[in-house]
């Protein structure tokens, strides 16, 4: 299990490497000048040719390389280009609300997606495995904003109950934190509930048709015995891969859910910095990003150990 | 199982509170609602940078316009007034300026102003500012007499002086302290310390998401009454916070809820929306609006033939292209000066170009004459820019119908900024012909304006030249009065219109949405003022 870890450690810091240079040449040759942008509209190509040069923005892309990943060894993510500000403060100001909404809308869509899924298939064709058709029809297809906005508008504008917009840290207390998150979190979790229930459904269906639950019924187990004790471990593996892939694939959602319920999370910063060309942002999320997304994956390969015996690294 | 009476009432209870909660927050909200303002410049942008002489960035200049404080400002009547000087002079020779500061003037570090700072700021602000150039190139020298005191000795008389310091041209010559002002131009100041009415907040400070400001305490005002930016700064709220609602849909429901006060922007289509609403209200702002209008790049075919630039200007119909920028005729109108709408100098010298609907006819004949033959022409279009998205596709339209061969190139506007100072062919990713926008204002002030250059090359994208022009332009800072300046104005638009320097598109009053409670906005061009407002 060590060597296992040990190895999956430094393919993770290979793959954050090769990311490295894959986001750096891509940004350099993409089109787009930071400094044209900082200039503003009306800036003469005078001034942007000066603020160009005191960027380091003329520099050769093997100096920019090196400069940047030196910084990087060393901890330091660089400076954003238009604030002058450390990456690693602008990342870690917008850390929390986006971790708490990932974390609320996980929870939130498991518990549901994975109750909705086991009910569902355990009376299948019944009025719970029907409305679960139904809803999961509607996750897939419905965008998420659109949700967005019809939820701002019964619990927003209509009924006043919950407010439009914006993130509250928790230390402002866990009530305003809570409630500026409830809608942002329903919204996430649409697709999300969908998607985990459809994926439990069918793994419960395929584990409840085995031989040993036709045992485990004809020794007299209890139906909650049955579904959570034989089925649901049995079933789990799956439903744990499509957990891990949900959390992966939830950084586009979130970017969606920021914007609609302004949310000043990751998801907008990087997207801020993408239309300005921010450089050391984008590559300062990316690098987190894919370390982040390397280390979900690890840790859904070890909970495999934890629901199924069989597996050993 | 079975519920207690006990049970009944906690559930009651708890449910109770649950569904209270919002009520008690909004409640504990409102006593310091009354002295807070929260404003989303959705139309400025999200302030990412924060020297004002740095970038030309109207939300950098709206920062600059809360913290700093400007020498000479304008007033509603866009005359220029002292603001932090007090008294100033001139020479019989008028070649010896004498600039005199203003008492209780302080950084909001709580050191003093003087009259090194705005030495130094001067001569910051002249490095890249074309009114700025001008008065560094006339200048024979500028420096403190004493705290209080500086002069600026000229080598020839600029009988513009005054009017440059208060000029709306961006950069503002905002004063900043004498050690921020000695980085160069290209180095941005990111300290933040100003002497203006508000003070920035840099521990709630969150770029791309909100920027915070204080009421700075300590600010002295003039003692004349608020009159447009000159007269007395009075700040009659304890903070303001610019909220960076990036879509516009939760910026107008937010204003609904009443968790903003004021959006600077919205999409013409929610105006009704916004107007049917008891507690808002639209207001024009930004008085004398904001002139669309498109720039060719005369380096290239076709456009490198003024007949080409001539068919383009038969070939628009403002009308419909105010219909696509603002669809409430209310919000715009059609203007045919190159100096803008009613401003001090717009005039109507050679505008007999001008046909409601356009004149296709007449344009397929001009580019017949100009040799036009089938070559590719490439509309930069900003994609993140709705109205000017949309006009670039109805203006390639336009195009084709005549037989030209227009090609849209889609990109954001970060792409735009960067591909229009491609100088080359469209083969070598070059460009033909791209749209933008600037206050009115700013039309009516050719020094300052890079747009109303025609010096080729060295000027702003597109590089028209014309040296008739600009030995025209070159007059314009020794006249000395206003009516010869008006005619020093016709003489520059008729040749302006022959060369056809850039192509107008009509002139929009985009208002901005707020919540009735909040009162006092000045209404002044291209800024927005934060001083005077108060929410009752």
């Amino acid at each position: 299990m060590a060597v296992y870890m040990l190895w999956r450690l430094l393919s993770t810091i290979a793959v954050i490497a090769m990311v490295g240079v894959f986001i750096f040449l891509l940004l350099r040759l993409s089109p787009g000048d930071p400094a044209a942008i900082i200039a503003g509209d009306t800036a003469t190509p005078q001034m942007i040719s000066g603020i160009r040069e005191q960027l380091g923005l003329n520099n050769s892309l093997p100096v920019q390389f090196l400069h940047w990943a030196l910084g990087i060894l060393g901890g330091d993510l660089g400076v954003s280009i238009f604030t002058r500000r450390p990456v690693l403060q602008l990342i870690s100001q917008r850390l929390e609300p986006t971790i708490c909404l990932s974390i609320l809308t996980m929870i939130f869509s498991v518990l549901t997606g994975v109750a909705f899924g086991m009910l569902a298939a355990w009376r299948v064709g019944g009025l719970v495995d029907r409305a679960l058709a139904a809803f999961a029809a509607l996750g897939f297809s419905v965008p998420v904003f659109v949700v967005g906005y019809f939820l701002v508008y019964w619990f927003a504008i209509s009924a006043r109950w919950l407010p439009v917009q914006g993130y509250q840290p928790i230390d402002h207390g866990l009530g305003p934190w809570f409630m500026h998150l409830i809608l942002p979190t329903l919204t996430l979790s649409f697709p999300y509930i969908a998607y985990i229930g459809r994926i439990t459904r069918a793994s419960m269906l395929e584990v409840l048709s085995e031989d040993y639950m036709r045992t485990a019924a004809a020794k007299g187990a209890s139906p909650y015995s049955m579904l959570f004790h034989h089925a649901l471990k049995n079933a789990g593996v799956p439903i744990l891969t499509v957990i891990g892939i949900s959390f992966a694939y939830l950084v586009s959602g979130v970017v969606i859910t920021e914007t609609v319920f302004n949310i000043s999370g990751v998801g907008r910063l990087v997207v801020d910095a993408i239309s300005n060309r921010d450089y050391p942002i984008i590559q300062g999320v990316l690098i987190l990003a894919s370390g982040l997304y390397a280390l979900i994956n690890l840790a859904v390969d070890l909970a495999y150990t934890l629901i199924d015996p069989r597996i050993r690294y | 199982m079975t519920i207690s009476r006990r049970d009944l009432m906690k559930t009651g209870l708890a449910a109770g509170t649950a569904i209270s909660m919002p009520s008690v927050m909004r409640a504990q909200a409102a006593s310091t609602a009354s002295r807070m303002v929260r404003m989303v410049m959705s139309g400025s942008g999200d302030l990412r940078v924060f020297d004002p002489i740095f970038t030309t960035a109207t939300i950098t200049a709206n920062h600059g316009l809360a913290i700093y404080d400007t020498l000479f400002a304008l007033d509603s009547k866009l005359r220029p007034q002292p603001q932090m000087v007090e008294k100033w002079s001139v020479s019989d020779d008028k070649k010896a300026y004498t600039f005199e500061l203003r008492n209780g003037l302080g950084w909001h570090d709580g050191t003093p102003v003087t009259a090194a700072d705005c030495v130094a700021s001067i001569r910051r602000w002249g490095q890249v500012s074309p009114g700025g150039k001008l008065i560094m190139a006339r200048a024979k020298d500028i420096s403190k007499k004493d705290d209080k005191t500086f002069t600026l000795e000229l080598k020839e008389p600029l009988g513009l002086l005054i009017d440059i310091l208060a000029s709306l041209s961006y950069p503002l010559p905002f004063v900043m302290r004498e050690k921020d002002a000695s980085r160069p131009p290209t180095e941005q100041v990111t300290a933040n310390i100003g002497s203006g009415p508000f003070k920035f907040n840099e521990a709630l400070a969150k770029p791309g998401a909100s920027i915070t400001y204080d009421r700075n305490e300590k600010y002295v005002p003039r003692s004349e009454p608020p009159d447009g930016f000159a007269g007395g700064k009075n700040v009659n709220i304890d903070r303001v916070i610019w909220e960076n609602i990036a879509n516009q849909q939760t910026a107008f429901a937010a204003l609904r809820a009443g968790e903003v006060d004021f959006v600077e922007s919205l999409p013409a289509d929610l105006y009704s929306a916004v107007e049917s609403d008891p507690n808002l209200a639209l207001q024009v702002v930004y008085k004398m609006g904001w002139v669309n209008f498109l720039r060719m790049n005369c380096l290239q075919k076709p456009f490198d033939n003024v007949k080409a630039r001539q068919a383009m200007l038969h070939l628009i119909d403002q009308e419909a292209f105010l219909r696509i920028a603002s669809p409430d005729p209310k919000y715009g109108n059609t203007v045919t000066s190159m100096f803008g709408d009613d401003t001090l100098y717009s005039n109507g010298e050679n505008t007999g170009w001008y046909k409601k609907g356009g004149d296709p006819e007449k344009a397929k004949q001009l580019f017949k004459e100009g040799g036009y033959s089938g070559e590719k022409l490439v509309i930069l279009q900003p994609t993140n820019l709705p109205a000017y998205s949309n006009a670039s596709q109805f203006l390639a339209g336009a195009l084709r119908k005549i037989g030209i061969n227009a090609e849209l190139a889609p990109s954001d506007w970060g792409d735009i900024v960067t591909r229009r100072t491609n100088k080359g062919p469209v083969e070598d990713g070059g460009w033909s012909i791209f749209l933008t926008g600037v206050p009115n204002v700013a039309l009516g002030d050719p020094i300052g304006a890079p747009w109303l250059t025609a010096n080729g090359d060295k000027g702003f994208f597109g590089w028209p030249k014309n040296d008739e022009y600009e030995a025209l332009r070159a007059k314009w800072a020794d006249v000395e009065t206003l009516a010869e300046r008006q005619a020093l104005a016709r003489k520059m638009q008729r040749v302006w219109w022959d060369f056809v320097g850039t192509v107008l598109l009509g002139k929009v009053d985009s208002p901005s949405a707020r919540r009735k409670a909040l009162t006092g906005l000045i209404e002044m061009p291209s800024l927005l003022a934060m001083w005077n407002m108060q929410k009752v």
